[in-house]
């Protein structure tokens, strides 16, 4: 008798769990709340909001979220090349020293007060306050001053020519200077702008709701009444949302759901090629990295089609510049291919032919702690012994970034990503690769010092000159390139979902989501 | 016996000066620096300066200390040094889910845990008891985001019949408190049953049993009560464990709640934020341990505090 209850039991919990995890890709049961033909869209992403203070945003998440209610003179498209929005038109003078902006006429805050001139200089005089130390501070760190012409024309006048100038106007949005006026603190909380969509409440760590602003001035665009971003860390629980219809959109899309999602015929993945590179700095101050013949040993013995295969995948491209493909100027370069006996004969020739032992350092995600053994196991293959320390992103980031000298820095290297937060190419280079930008006071953790880069990047910045712009910064990538201060490994392929019902919301290279176009089929 | 509880709670404060002393210095001496991760990546070492300066990190650390206990004791929490919001709102935000969660997690618990406990003890050896336990043996054994990941594939995709996750409305809170109840319903049973079978051998159980008293009688009238002291224990450490929100839950779920919090606050050095935060935990732990010192004078007047 026991036994067979026993057995009984055992047959109901497998039925159970089997029925739990058998999935029925193809079940069309909507429960979420709502039905078809709302207009509601949800949109659930894998981080909180930090902050909604649009000046003060740091984080691609709340750049995003500030970006469906505030706007900047001119913004990014798909693509993320520039194209107006608050200004109807510009002119860059030609010692690219004087950006006149030209304002459009029908636009207002979603408190009613008009965006014109004065607001622009309301929200210049906030941002440029040292006391205030925000961030869009420096995106106009060129600045000198404003000029205002009339009501609805202004102009920035700059202390030295800046190419990204135009990049960093896009990342500076205006808020309401009655907002400003009224209660400053609050607008990290109370966002008030000129977007598509306004605020309506925010939750921390649970949901931004906003909702369409009527007298939005291009408001034929999108046909979404209310937006809820949610923030849903757990991969599994994301990927469930999407099958639910509990969310219209969701990223990122977890690697491990993909083929499961595609299969679902009510929801649609794209890929989008991002301006994320992925990369191992290695410390050129250090040896045996200081000897170029090292780093590109290192290079030649990483096979980076097996990379994006096993860490990322298959969702990826090699990274055969020092920026993707996606950045401003990238012009691209013969990559290091695989191969072990070139590898190992450059070791030799450096005088390392029976390798060395070596240090790799990463945050604690396990996509980092998985690409960092991956390292270490190509590495092996030439004789490196590599020792895998991972540590918790905020220590890593004291260990990294508060040596005062390089002799100081004790990273050998470190598995880590970088995407410039304007897609632009000084961004993508100025802190990676100038010796100004070591740490404490920069992101050039490899310590690369080469003095022609050096001087390029100033030259590149202080010309006007688009064509010659891209000729420096070609040099530029093909320089670093082969002096390798990095093990280069790929690009990040954004994946996002949504239902099959929503167009128009797309993930942009940055990694930042935009819903300015929502559209419900 | 109020004597006592006055006396107890007036022990706290005290204890409430040392641990936010500890809190403090833990984690103001634990790596990461939180005006580099404000000032981002691409910040020079004047814009990390100019924000440390802001938030006041430059002055001595006892001087920080003294400044933080000082709006500790005018009821100040501070504000959220990356928000911006004030602490006690951001906290008030996740407490009520919180709470929510917890006392229903904890009550579905105590009520089958001792349930179950009673069955198996009663039945011991026999196949209520096997049954019993090896839901028991089940409830702990499974991992509890696991258990989350199951219920959502068959309640939320399959079913359809409950919500993902979130907090809102009650059917949110449904599997949230069934995949944190698990575990504790389960220790609880195991208890339960073990006290309940050594209570059931004792010699005044059998001198009832020779009186005549009737099975439910000398169950519920005198062997579950005796036998409830170790339960009423782990019940409330569990509860005190709840209180404090459960990170593995709350991300399966993407509950707002309180451990999440905790965590995303960690991860970015808000320093008031995580002072709050646990200072309210040792504050929810000492009252917990204040309310089962109560409970188990009432279980055994023998047990008596002066």
């Amino acid at each position: 008798m026991t036994n067979k209850w026993i057995r009984l039991m055992i047959l109901l919990g497998i039925i159970v769990v089997v029925s739990a995890c058998s999935s029925d890709a193809n079940s069309d049961n909507d429960q979420g709340n709502k039905g078809e033909g709302d207009k509601e869209l949800t949109i659930a992403i894998d981080q909180n909001f930090v902050t909604l203070d649009p000046q003060n945003a740091g984080d691609t998440v709340s750049i995003f979220g500030t970006r469906a209610m505030y706007e900047g003179l001119v913004g990014f498209n798909e693509h993320m090349e520039i194209e107006p929005v608050l200004a109807e038109d510009y002119q860059v003078s030609d010692d690219a020293l004087t950006y006149t902006f030209q304002l459009r006429k029908d636009v207002t805050f979603h408190d009613g007060e008009p965006f014109n001139a004065d607001a622009v200089k309301a929200n210049y005089e906030r941002i440029i306050d040292e006391d205030n130390d925000l961030r869009a501070k420096r995106n106009l760190q060129y600045v000198e001053k404003l000029e205002v012409i009339n009501e609805y024309e202004v102009a920035f006048i700059l202390n030295q020519p800046f190419s990204a100038m135009l990049n960093k106007f896009a990342m500076v949005p205006f808020i309401s200077p009655k907002a400003l006026e009224d209660d400053e603190k609050d607008i990290a909380l109370h966002p008030v702008g000129t977007g598509p969509f306004k605020f309506i409440e925010w939750n921390q760590g649970d949901s931004l709701v906003l909702e369409k602003y009527n007298d939005y001035w291009n408001a034929a665009n999108s046909d979404a009444e209310k937006v809820t971003f949610k923030p849903v860390p757990e991969n599994g629980s994301r990927a469930a949302m999407l099958k639910t219809g509990e969310a219209d959109f969701i990223y990122p899309v977890p690697q491990q759901d993909i083929k499961e999602l595609e299969s679902n015929s009510d929801v649609v993945i794209e890929k989008t090629p991002s301006t994320i590179a992925r990369y191992v700095s290695i410390n050129t101050f250090k040896e045996p990295f200081n000897n170029e013949k090292v780093r590109k040993a290192m290079n030649y013995a990483v096979n980076k089609d097996a990379y994006i295969k096993v860490v990322k995948n298959g969702y990826g491209n090699i990274l055969d510049s020092t920026m993707s493909t996606e950045t401003q100027y990238y012009t691209k370069q013969e990559p290091y291919e695989f191969n072990l006996e070139k590898a190992k004969d450059l070791l030799t020739e450096a005088g390392y032919e029976n390798g060395f032992e070596a240090e790799i350092w990463g945050n604690t995600s396990s996509e980092t702690l998985q690409g960092m053994e991956f390292i270490k196991q190509q590495l092996a293959e030439i004789g490196i012994d590599v020792t895998i320390k991972s540590m918790e992103e905020g220590t890593l980031s004291d260990e990294i970034y508060t040596p005062e000298t390089p002799k100081d820095a004790k990273v050998q290297m470190w598995y880590v990503s970088w995407s410039p937060s304007s897609g632009d190419a000084d961004g993508a280079t100025r802190s990676l690769f100038s010796s100004e930008y070591f740490p404490p006071n920069g992101a050039n953790t490899a310590y690369y010092n080469n003095s022609d880069v050096n001087t390029w990047i100033h030259v590149a910045n202080e010309t006007s000159n688009i064509d010659e712009q891209e000729e420096i910064y070609a040099n530029i990538q093909s320089t670093v390139y082969r002096e390798a201060p990095w093990i280069f490994l790929a690009t990040d392929t954004i994946l996002s979902g949504h239902r099959k019902n929503l167009e128009g919301v797309y993930v942009l290279p940055d990694g930042s989501v935009s819903i300015k176009n929502a559209q419900f089929k | 016996m109020w004597q006592y509880i006055i006396k107890r709670v007036l022990g706290l404060i005290p204890l409430v000066l040392v641990v936010s002393f500890v809190i403090f210095m833990f984690i103001h001496l634990i790596p990461g620096d939180p005006a580099r991760l404000i000032a981002g990546k691409e910040a020079t070492y004047e814009e990390v300066q100019q924000i440390r300066e802001s938030l006041g990190l430059e002055k001595p650390l006892f001087v920080q200390y003294f400044d933080y206990l000082k709006s500790l004791l005018s009821g100040d929490l501070g504000y959220s040094i990356q928000s911006g919001a004030p602490v006690s709102e951001l906290i008030g935000e996740r407490i009520m889910p919180t709470l929510g969660l917890t006392f229903l997690s904890i009550g579905w618990a105590l009520v089958v845990g001792i349930l179950l406990g009673i069955i198996s003890a009663v039945f011991r050896n026999k196949w209520p008891d096997y049954l019993g336990m090896l839901t028991a043996v089940s409830g702990i054994s499974l991992p509890n985001f696991w258990v989350g990941l199951v219920l959502i594939q068959l309640f939320s995709v399959q079913l359809g019949l409950l919500p993902t996750g979130g907090a809102d409305g009650w059917q949110s809170y449904l599997m949230p408190s069934f995949a944190l109840g698990a575990g504790i319903m389960a220790m609880i049973a195991r208890f339960t049953r073990s006290s309940l079978v050594n209570t059931l051998k004792q010699d005044y159980i059998r001198t009832g049993r020779a009186k005549g008293l009737g099975g439910n009688a000398i169950i519920f009238g005198h062997a579950l009560k005796n036998s409830l002291i170790p339960v009423v224990t782990i019940a409330g450490l569990q509860f005190g464990f709840l209180l404090g929100g459960s990170v593995v839950v709350e991300t399966v779920f993407s509950f707002p709640g309180l451990g999440r919090l905790l965590i995303d606050s960690i991860q970015i050095r808000d320093y008031p934020v995580v002072q709050a935060e646990i200072l309210l935990f040792s504050l929810q732990f000492i009252l917990v341990n204040l309310l089962v010192d109560i409970i188990y004078s009432f279980l055994n007047p023998k047990i008596r505090y002066e």
